[in-house]
């Protein structure tokens, strides 16, 4: 087969823009294997083609995203889906902290945990201050016992 | 003195990096791969993948068969809402994911369009019928915006081939029936398709 004469009967655009026979399609992705020169041809024109659409591109109207969404979520088979995906992305980035789903156990939101680590912190903070100005506290009486044994002592 | 240098070193290049991975063309390959990815995660990843790369180059090749930027919006819904199911079909497909998805769209307007007509017959989704009466006729007469998009690319091409791309891409019309409908034989129909598409590949180079 000259796959040069082949190419240049146009079967390579019309794969691409759908306008080959189904009879077309199947002989094409029959030969696509054996000739890396008709895959070079695809992927050559598969680039133009992007590259245009690049070029000519419109942004869609305002909303479309949000009605995709609420289209999606009609339907019966893709709202599971959505709704799997949810508590996979929502597992996947850490959202809650995962407990096990048993009667003695609480589910705690992650925000706790930085909450308990500074309490935590603050806690031996103030145990410190406490026990330093105790020290202190302790230091200062033994100061005024001994100025007024002192005092005592020049008085008589 | 040191140590502030080789702060400044490890961001030029942390950002360095970053440049050059943002940068990275996506090949058709990995972002069949990305999608792959993605789907693994659910069809609604998948799909705001799809969206949030392709939709302004779906939606101006959906303007080619819409008469306005409304219906072109909402036919753009509706593809990417009937899409979810036939994703895993992308991954065995030999084209790229953006002409996999031009197809699939076009599938899907055309189902749409002949669905229209048989239940609305005389609506402006109907495809001509006389086909003959259009080979001289402006472009985009039934309102379609058949000016843009492809047939920008086709300027040059006389109004007659014009006029079978149009009948064979836009209303997804067969050779034979449009051979039959204008009088003139399947090998005249092929020959002029095949100087169109010429026409096209010539022009996007």
């Amino acid at each position: 087969m000259n796959i040069e004469l082949y190419i240049q009967s146009g079967i390579v655009e019309s794969y691409v823009l759908g306008l080959a026979s189904p009879a077309e399609v199947a002989e094409f992705e029959r030969l696509l294997p054996h000739f890396p020169l008709l895959k070079d041809a695809l992927s050559d024109f598969e680039y133009q083609l992007e590259l245009f659409a690049i070029d000519h591109e419109v942004p869609p109207p305002p909303g479309s995203r949000e009605r995709i969404e609420a289209r999606l979520r009609e339907t019966p088979a893709v709202r599971r889906t959505i709704h799997e995906e949810k508590r996979y992305r929502r597992e996947a980035s850490g959202d809650y902290i995962r407990v096990e789903a048993s009667s003695d156990q609480i589910k705690v939101h992650k925000y706790w945990r930085p909450a308990f680590i500074v309490i935590f912190i603050l806690s031996k903070i103030l145990l410190a201050l406490a026990i330093y100005y105790f020290v202190e506290y302790r230091h200062a009486q033994k100061q005024i016992i001994q100025l007024e044994q002192q005092g005592g002592k020049k008085g008589g | 003195m040191s140590y502030l240098n080789d702060i400044i070193l490890f961001n030029f290049i942390y950002c360095k990096i970053y440049l050059l991975k943002s940068l990275t063309p996506v090949t058709p390959t990995n972002m069949k791969d990305i999608l792959k990815k993605a789907l693994s995660a659910g069809p609604a990843s998948a799909l705001e993948l799809l969206y949030n790369r392709y939709s302004g180059m779906l939606f101006s090749y959906i303007l080619q068969f819409a008469p306005d930027r409304t219906m072109a919006g909402k036919q753009l819904v509706k593809i990417f809402s009937l899409l979810g199911p036939r994703l895993p079909a992308a991954f065995d497909s030999q084209l790229s994911i953006y002409c996999w998805l031009q197809i699939e769209a076009r599938k899907i307007i055309l189902e749409y369009t002949s669905k229209n007509v048989n239940e609305h017959p005389g609506t402006d989704e109907q495809p001509g019928v006389d086909g003959s009466l259009r080979v001289d006729g402006a472009p985009g007469i039934d309102g379609r915006r058949s000016g843009g998009g492809y047939f920008a690319l086709l300027a040059e091409a006389p109004p007659e081939h014009q006029w079978v791309f149009r009948e064979l891409f836009i209303y997804g019309r067969q050779k034979e029936e449009l051979a039959l409908q204008s009088g003139k034989d399947l090998a005249y129909i092929s020959c002029t398709l095949r100087e169109c598409l010429f026409i096209i590949r010539k022009n996007l180079g």
